[in-house]
């Protein structure tokens, strides 16, 4: 790694620390700005049970102190806390529990996506204008278009339901099956579009034609020069994507019953679950922010003429 | 592509036949989906149904619901020996004492003694646990941070309570009154984690999938083991209806507590024979906040007189509301008209009887107003007329022309939306504009319960079979007393009558406060031991509830499920608890 590439990678890595700050401030403020706390119920609690919930979780202390002792936890300890509404577990375990669904779901459906968008958008892009790029373009549409809750139901529908192959619930073996085409429909289809506009754009290139003149042949200018080039937009989509789609998509998870992190961020803001809200927010944060760092730095090796600034 | 095809589907195929080579051979199991994840598995901090439903499985108290040989469904004794009645003390207050059955240990195999069920009660009670069911122990002498709960010696209990009840028993099956030992629960997480999980009931929990599945299995260390008759209860936790439906329909499933709204109608004509309605004792209802004024301005009536007017306003808007359309187009679901606040399902002194049949002015119809279809026409009449006395009415156009803008508060929900714009356009058809407010759920819980809102949506779910619990949460002090009674500019408001000298009791006011009247009722019905005249007391209470006119019942809940022909001894109590322990799988 060359010195710049360092200095670079630190400068990325300072700033991703203030974005999380920022966040993880924007977030705590915000979220006790909002009517409602974690112990309201249809049925309400006494007083006096309301203060001693209180007293237990530091929900008393001043909303500064409770900022800065929450964020002196994290830095020294690590310790988001415990869960306000599911008593007695920790935010890190939930979390961690979630994820361990979401992560294994999410990196196959992403991967998959990947490769078969790729391939498909080469496929289009070589075959361009044929009956195949036709067929693939005509389905990459549909699925782009078609929101996950309503593939999700169809396959549902279809495998589960009327066919009896597939399991509906997450829980069941081979239950994640339908969860996960669901989850890599929308990024393989948008993938192959990419790549084949991409990669379209690249084989009109000057150097193209150059190595093809040169007599190069077909499958070396393709595998050798073209698709590398025109992988620089799929790369920074996959980055962001694939930080999306481990932390777990709500709608998919609901649909086929997938104990993934998805649903929690929605239920902990629902129940006013502080620690889990803080929780959450930085866990996808982070990813985020990581995930495009990695990205950025990917764009240097699939083309190095890319310089860091 | 078509050999691409070909080895897709091979490949579903093959996963598929691998799902259905599971189960082990001789074991019985039930699959079932009553909720998603509960908050805690907990007895003392529960307070779902769901959560409920899973404790009543993995826990057994002094007493538990049974389903005796005609269907119906009963208290009976279970770890204590039997449930003898009260020595009622010189001040009033009532004894119980409990001999523990022989033998009853805990899932790790430590014996099970009366020291484990005192120090259970107390820690529920306890204001330093925050129980949202605390409250259920405030009948108990000593609450709530000095229980009059004692173990004489390991096998005998005793409890004070500050006078007898009816409904105690039931109590002693309420999750709230479940043993749970020191050492145990002294770890925080012990209800997380099944291998912290002690408990003392026919199961014992084998594995918790956070989110996923919950897993019991029969406990071998139950003293009435032998009378079990399911091995595994395997609860999938998911609440989404669409999902649970998918997983019965194709058979993964044998019970689900929830199907789509839309497909109700579907599924009744398709599932006969698996598609139940239940009661559940539980009524959706509009509250008023008695603090929000809808006079129409310029209105000369002040103070008390103006006060009168509004119950007499809000009671009349009640009857504009056609319930039969209610819960056949929009609920569909079962649900009852209702004409009470008390639900269906409550008894009566006799406990047969419907304590909502009793109630209200006329022997000709339940509750408060006549619901049937025909009546519906001189309701509509009799509010007009009224309304008629307070606002301008416009012959022409049949509108009335002065009534304020109000605000309809509900929570974010298909289903609350479809009835509040129902009420919306009833209103609208006579010159009431109301405006619909949404809310998300927490929020809206707080909005409510701060008295910030003219109008809103409510509902409410019995604890226990006694009709205080519909009707202690509108005292000035009550933490549920949405519609503000008795508090802010109403409790200076003298305008309630209350007469309570026929059933024994020294209290009859005439134009008095909340406080001086519906506080006073329910302290008194509270004491009361004299079942009749307690009844009496809690109908006398209803009638100056409703007469506010700040509830107006909607409809009576109903609960929704599915179960398989092939399984046979389920059952399900009044609290919409349901048992699968007896419950047999043919083939």
């Amino acid at each position: 790694m060359s010195s710049k590439m360092m200095f670079y990678v630190l400068k990325r890595v300072l700033l991703a620390v203030v974005t999380i700050w920022i966040v993880i401030t924007v977030t705590f403020f915000v979220m006790h700005a909002v009517p409602g706390g974690p112990f309201v119920g249809e049925k309400a609690i006494s007083k006096e049970a309301q203060a001693a919930l209180e007293a237990k979780y530091g929900l008393d202390k001043p909303l500064m102190e409770q900022y800065v002792t929450y964020l002196r936890d994290i830095v020294t300890r690590f310790d988001f806390g415990p869960s306000l509404k599911q008593r007695g577990r920790q935010v890190i375990d939930i979390i961690m529990d979630g994820m361990r669904t979401s992560a294994r779901l999410g990196i196959i459906a992403a991967f998959s996506a990947g490769i078969v968008g790729i391939v498909l958008g080469a496929v289009a892009a070589i075959r361009r204008n044929t009956f195949i790029d036709k067929v693939i373009m005509v389905f990459t549409t549909a699925f782009v278009s078609m929101p996950s809750f309503i593939m999700g139901t169809l396959l549902l529908i279809l495998f589960s339901v009327h066919l009896g192959w597939l399991p509906a619930n997450g829980a069941a073996r081979g239950g994640l099956v339908l969860p996960i085409i669901t989850l890599a429909l929308y990024p393989m289809s948008y993938i192959t579009r990419l790549t084949r506009s991409s990669m379209l754009d690249v084989l009109g290139q000057d150097y193209i034609r150059t190595a093809r003149s040169k007599g190069v042949s077909k499958p070396k200018i393709i595998f050798g020069h073209a698709l590398k080039n025109s992988l620089i937009p799929v790369i920074t989509y996959f980055g962001p994507m694939l930080a999306f789609i481990v932390t777990g998509s709500m709608v998919v998870e609901q649909i086929f019953a997938v104990p993934g992190i998805g649903r929690q961020f929605v239920s902990s803001i629902t129940n006013r679950d502080y620690t889990m809200i803080m929780g959450t927010t930085i866990f996808l944060a982070s990813l985020i922010v990581i995930m495009n760092l990695v990205s950025d730095l990917l764009y240097k090796v699939v083309d190095p003429r890319i310089e860091f600034d | 592509m078509k050999k691409l095809l070909a080895l897709v589907l091979a490949l579903v195929m093959a996963l598929s036949c691998a799902a259905m080579a599971s189960a082990d051979e001789g074991k019985t199991t039930i699959n079932v989906c009553i909720a998603s994840e509960p908050d805690t598995l907990d007895p003392a901090l529960n307070s779902a149904v769901d959560g409920a439903t899973m404790i009543a499985h993995l826990f057994t108290g002094l007493a538990a619901w049974e389903q005796d040989e005609n269907g119906a469904l009963v208290i009976v004794p279970a770890c204590a020996t039997e449930l003898p009645a009260a020595v009622i003390n010189e001040d009033g207050t009532a004894t119980y004492t409990y001999t523990l059955v022989d033998g009853l240990c805990w899932s790790d195999g430590k014996a099970l003694t009366a020291g484990d069920f005192a120090f259970a009660w107390k820690r529920a009670a306890s204001s330093a646990l925050g129980a949202d069911y605390g409250y259920m122990f405030e009948i108990v002498k000593g609450y709530p941070d000095e229980l009059a709960v004692e173990a004489i010696d390991d096998k005998t209990l005793t409890v004070t309570l500050l006078n007898d009840v009816s409904y105690w028993n039931e109590l002693l099956a309420f999750p709230t009154y479940l043993p749970v030992r020191e050492d145990v629960v002294s770890n925080e997480a012990w209800a997380t984690d099944p291998a912290t999980y002690v408990c003392n009931g026919p199961y014992t929990m084998t594995a918790w999938n956070h989110n996923s599945v919950i897993t019991l299995t029969k406990n071998a260390n139950y003293f009435l083991a032998d009378t079990i008759l399911m091995d595994e209860i395997n609860f999938y936790l998911s609440d989404d209806a669409n999902n649970m439906l998918a997983n019965f329909k194709n058979g993964d499933w044998q019970l689900i507590d929830d199907v789509p709204n839309a497909e109700i109608d579907a599924l009744k004509a398709e599932y006969p024979t698996e598609f139940f309605v239940g009661s559940q004792m539980g009524t959706y209802y509009v509250s008023w906040n008695v603090n929000a004024g809808i006079l129409p301005e310029g209105c000369e009536l002040t103070g008390d007189e103006a006060e009168k007017a509004q119950a007499e306003i809000r009671f009349a808007i009640g009857l504009l509301f056609d319930r039969n359309y209610i819960v056949t187009e929009i609920g569909k679901a079962g649900q009852q008209p209702a004409s009470s606040f008390v639900a269906l399902g409550l008894t009566d002194a006799d406990g047969i009887a419907q304590f909502y049949e009793v109630a209200g002015p006329s022997a000709e119809y339940y509750g408060y107003w006549n619901t049937s279809e025909d009546a519906y026409e001189g309701n509509w009449d009799q509010a007009i007329e009224t309304l008629r006395k307070y606002y301008t009415f416009d012959e022409a156009t049949g509108m009335f022309t002065n009534f304020p803008t109000i605000e309809y508060l509900y929570n974010t929900s298909e289903g609350h939306k479809a009835i509040g714009e129902y009420l919306q356009s009833v209103l609208a058809g006579i010159g009431i504009q109301m405006n619909m407010v949404n809310q998300e759920w927490n929020t809206f819980l707080n909005t409510r319960k701060a008295g910030d809102y003219t109008v809103a949506r409510n509902g409410w779910l019995a604890d226990y079979n006694d009709p205080i619990s519909f009707l202690d949460m509108w005292t000035s002090g009550s933490g549920n007393n949405d519609s503000q009674f008795g508090k802010g500019a109403n409790s200076e408001a003298h305008i309630y009558s209350i007469d309570l000298t026929p059933f024994g009791v020294d209290v009859k006011v005439e134009n008095g406060t909340w406080a001086e009247t519906y506080d006073a009722a329910i302290m008194a019905i509270k004491t009361c031991t004299d079942k009749d005249a307690r009844y009496g007391m809690m109908h006398a209470a209803e009638d100056l509830l409703m007469s506010t006119g700040a509830i107006t019942p909607i409809y009576y809940y109903t609960d929704i499920y599915m179960i398989d022909d092939a399984v046979s001894g389920f059952f399900c109590n009044p609290l919409g608890y349901k048992y699968f322990m007896y419950c047999t799988v043919g083939k």
